[in-house]
């Protein structure tokens, strides 16, 4: 070949191999291959629809329509036709379709060998061990639920009941104090709070727009009374010890050191009697000079409210024409009544009870079930006293425990009693949508459907002031091989011959809504919600000033440092713990890595000789010893460290697990003098750098 | 690429109020459920997990007990001029559509990055690994966005695929898609949050609230005077937090950028 022939064959060449699709196939699948990862998700097709039902996984049953792709939960929006939540949804109920195939979720019954593993049966197995178990055990029977908004509770108790056992039990929650404090005021039925029709809401320790109460339905109430770039039309004054998600929300925020609650509102009182806010009941003299020495100084110096803030929140209460005091706990379990019993004579001085915009005797939800027991009843035991009581060996260890919808060996203190209870009792079962640390101890362990996957309902929960109820339907099939607990129980019920006088969920959700005069049919086909009217009556109340006086004598964690928790819903609660998609709203300021942050002031941690960032080491009362991170924060007590609520897990998935520190290891249970209530959530700390 | 601010008959835009937030983040989860974000195992890891909505906690930086809190959403600005878009060397994102959205191809993009580093308000997110949904997870993405893979820049597109659904469903209903009602294509977040802090619309059109939220002497937007233009807006009474979306100095006030603009 000579010179040209060979110019002319390498352009060519040249031109052929630009012109062939060689170079850019290669460079395509170079650019396709590696960005490519091994396994590519398909999205699913299909056609879409959206169907209303409620949330079971979140406390407050917000109401939302279940986006489904060809029959598959894919979102989860706010329902605006939801007179309860009009629309609001909370960040839990927010990640519900993907908690709903989160790797957490129970796909089938599990039954725990010699050798400690699980191994999984078949329903049918599941089932007839069940039956067995519970026939063995006659009246050695015991329950708890933590769901008590649902009527699936009647079907355990009235099982149990029939059984000759009544230890059924609900979990702890506001409620149980809130309900001991209406009472021990003179309050004949439930305890409401017409949120709504008040003007100005002091909230005191009960985080309302993050946890407390029905936090969808507060949350949409403050969108209505806050409108976009307008004028609010309702005040709102919070007092807790750090400035969390509901002190952003709050035009006063009263800074109060952790467990003095009693002691801000008796100061408040003291000037609103000062203000000439004298509601008259019996007892209101008494009550008048037991909190004459409730001065803004001293109550400055016990709460560490600046009493300029106090005296302001006093006036804005004065000035409102509808004012509502609200009280709870910041953990939302183990608070106590006495601050209950404290607000409810602040609303008793503002003439707020029993009328628009203020504390409300409300009936309790009634029970449908044969041989059920009624709901007031249930929120009366205790069941912390039960799992002492049966952990020191006074009580005989049930034979058969049946743990339904609750979380307990993560969600109580450690000496609560709740391991040991578990341990002494012959068989255990865990009815439960999630491998929580509760299920990881007992015998059996049953996949329950998610709300949108099998038939349930809300009864009006906690913090309501209206009645309502809302069914939660099937809008999906239960995932894998999970179970609605509802036809569960029953099929159980029947199984051992115990009479319930219904036959199925479908018909218990009926007498229900028969019974409250709601639209069964548009209720089961059109997901509506329905909202009762109800009489509101006289309630001899009346200023129980020996209780409050007895609670107010309650001493204070010991310490250094107080631990003030804040409960996000956002991690998810106990059953759930933190859902896969809201592991990115947890901020650095709640975890790093594997640790807890402790968030504290600058004068703190000052004092503590630490900085943003260091390990610190935290021995607890209980010498709980926990190791976190330390972060500043300004919104927030002088000698008091804010952890988040929700961390800690030991069960669950890589989404949980290993995740910080339980922030109720740190806490013990102790008795608020007076009611005797097992209470805790007021934690001391030791502090010192890692 | 252009230095130009480009303007359209329709621009959508939304409008935070900061002191309607409470930081509850509702808004991130329904944001990564709607568009198809990989969750990740430790999310408080913030360089290396991806939100196309983050929440931001402000104070005042007063100690206590004078200290103030407010949270702050912030989606993709999708400015007027946006600096990302002048950068990108691939045209793998754009602003040429009505609505005035900053568009993001991601099979296009090379991971060149340079659009992170230009853009002022960290809106725009790398996938360092590959995007993961453990076991039942991917059962769960919705059919609107697709996944993108490793090595690709994202970010918030206002929810793109619901303005495209609005719109065809103007058209099957014989409306002008290019005159939606107000309320008729608004984004995930919108929907989600409980406390009614974000609204959405079309700034340019006065039927929707948008157009005269943005007027209030309250409203501002970050980073004003870089010039970028946002086309999200915040509003708040506080002047401690209208400061904080700028770099003030001590003798400045806020708002003067817009007065002269």
């Amino acid at each position: 070949m000579d010179r040209r022939g060979f110019l002319k064959f390498a352009a060519g060449g040249t031109v052929g191999l630009v012109a062939s699709p060689i170079i850019w196939n290669t460079l395509y699948d170079a650019v396709y291959w590696t960005q490519n990862w091994g396994w590519i998700p398909r999205l699913k097709k299909g056609a879409s629809e959206y169907l209303p039902t409620v949330s079971k996984i979140c406390p407050s049953g917000t109401g939302f329509l279940v986006r489904t792709v060809a029959g598959t939960p894919v979102r989860t929006i706010g329902d605006r036709n939801n007179p309860v939540t009009h629309g609001a949804i909370t960040a839990l109920a927010a990640a519900e379709a993907e908690l709903r195939v989160s790797p957490a979720r129970l796909k089938t019954p599990l039954r725990r060998s010699s050798d400690g593993a699980y191994i999984a049966i078949t329903w049918a197995e599941a089932e007839r061990l069940l039956k067995e178990k519970m026939q063995a055990a006659g009246s050695s029977v015991a329950a708890v639920s933590g769901d008590p908004t649902s009527s699936i509770n009647e079907v355990l108790s009235s099982m149990l009941n029939q059984k000759g056992s009544s230890d059924f039990y609900f979990m702890p929650g506001d409620e149980q104090p809130a309900a001991l404090a209406w009472e021990a005021m003179g309050g004949q039925g439930r305890l409401g709070y017409d949120m709504e029709g008040s003007d100005c809401i002091l909230a005191v320790g009960a985080p309302v727009l993050e946890s407390w109460g029905v936090v969808a339905a507060n949350r949409s109430l403050f969108n209505r009374t806050h409108p976009v770039g307008g004028e609010a039309t309702q005040k709102f004054l919070y007092a807790g010890a750090v400035q969390n998600n509901t002190a952003a929300g709050a035009d006063l925020w009263l800074p109060m050191k952790n467990g003095t609650d009693m002691a801000l509102m008796l100061g408040i009182a003291h000037l609103l009697i000062k203000a000439g806010k004298k509601g008259f009941a019996a007892g209101l003299g008494n009550f008048a000079a037991f909190v004459e020495a409730y001065t803004p100084e001293k109550v400055s110096a016990i709460t560490g409210v600046p009493s300029a803030r106090l005296e302001a929140a006093a006036k804005m209460l004065v000035e409102a024409r509808r004012p509502l005091v609200i009280a709870g706990s910041a953990l939302g379990s183990g608070g106590s009544a006495g601050p209950v019993m404290a607000a409810v004579a602040l609303n008793m001085l503002l003439g707020s009870v029993n009328r628009q915009g203020g504390m409300l005797d409300m009936p309790f939800p009634v029970s449908v079930v044969d041989h059920a027991t009624e709901y007031r009843a249930t929120i009366a035991k205790r069941f912390v006293d039960y799992t002492q009581s049966v952990a020191a060996g006074k009580t005989k260890a049930p034979a058969f425990l049946l743990v339904y919808a609750a979380n307990p060996v993560y969600s109580l203190p450690a000496d609560a009693g709740m391991k040991e209870t578990l341990a002494k009792a012959g068989f255990t079962v865990a009815v439960a949508s999630f491998m929580s640390e509760t299920c990881a101890q007992c015998d059996l362990v049953l996949p329950a459907a998610l709300g949108m996957e099998a038939f349930d309902d809300v009864q009006t929960p906690y913090g309501s002031g209206r009645v309502t109820y809302a069914l939660a339907r099937p809008v999906a099939k239960p995932f894998e091989n999970a179970r609605g607990a509802g036809e569960l129980f029953i099929a159980l019920a029947q199984e051992l011959g115990l009479e319930l006088g219904v036959k199925d969920m479908p018909e218990l959700l009926y007498k229900h809504a028969y019974a409250l005069g709601a639209p069964f049919r548009s209720m089961m086909e059109e997901g509506k919600v329905h909202v009762a009217g109800f009489d509101l009556p006289a309630s001899p109340l009346f200023y129980n000033w020996e209780a409050i006086r007895l609670a107010a004598s309650a001493p204070g964690a010991e310490g250094d440092l107080q631990v003030a928790p804040v409960v996000v819903l956002g991690m998810g609660t106990a059953q759930t713990a933190i859902p896969p998609f809201a592991t990115k709203v947890v901020t650095d300021y709640q975890l790093k890595g594997r640790y807890s942050v402790a968030q504290m002031n600058g004068a703190t941690a000052a004092k503590l000789k630490v900085k943003a960032g260091d390990l610190v080491r935290l021995v607890a009362g209980n010498n709980v010893e926990i190791t976190v991170v330390a972060a500043i924060f300004e919104g927030i007590l002088p000698d008091t460290v804010s952890l988040a609520a929700g961390l800690g897990h030991t069960a669950f998935d890589e989404f949980s697990k290993g995740k910080g520190a339980n922030v109720l290891a740190l806490t013990s249970v102790c008795r608020e003098p007076g009611t005797g209530l097992p209470v805790w959530g007021l934690a001391g700390v030791k502090a010192a750098r890692a | 690429m252009s230095s130009e601010v480009k303007e359209f008959k329709i621009k959508w835009g939304m409008v935070i109020d900061i002191d309607k937030c409470t930081g509850c983040g509702a808004c991130m989860v329904a944001c990564q459920a709607e568009n198809n974000v990989a969750p990740a195992v430790d999310g408080s890891n913030k360089l290396r997990s991806l939100n196309w909505l983050t929440v931001f906690r402000l104070s005042n930086h007063k100690p206590f007990p004078d200290h103030e809190v407010a949270y702050l959403p912030r989606p993709c600005m999708q400015c007027g001029k946006p600096s990302c878009v002048a950068v990108c060397p691939v045209v793998a994102t754009d602003k040429r559509e009505e609505g005035g959205i900053v568009s993001q191809i991601p099979p296009r993009c090379i991971g060149c990055r340079y659009c992170m580093a230009s853009c002022p308000y960290h809106a725009r997110y790398f996938n360092w690994y590959d995007p993961k949904w453990p076991g039942d997870l991917a059962q769960a993405l919705t059919p609107d966005v697709s996944t993108r893979m490793r090595g690709v820049v994202e970010k918030c597109s206002f929810c793109h695929h619901r303005f495209m659904k609005a719109q065809e469903k103007a058209v099957a209903n014989g409306q002008d898609p290019m005159n939606l009602p107000d309320g008729a294509y608004i984004t995930a977040c919108t929907e989600a949050c409980p406390n009614g802090a974000i609204t959405f619309g079309d700034l340019n059109n006065p039927a929707h609230k948008v157009h005269e939220l943005i007027k209030s002497p309250y409203a501002f937007r970050l980073l004003e005077r870089l010039g970028t233009e946002p086309q999200v807006y915040y509003l708040s009474k506080r002047e401690w937090v209208r400061r904080e979306g700028d770099n003030y100095l001590e003798h400045e006030k806020t708002g003067e950028a817009r007065k002269q603009g």
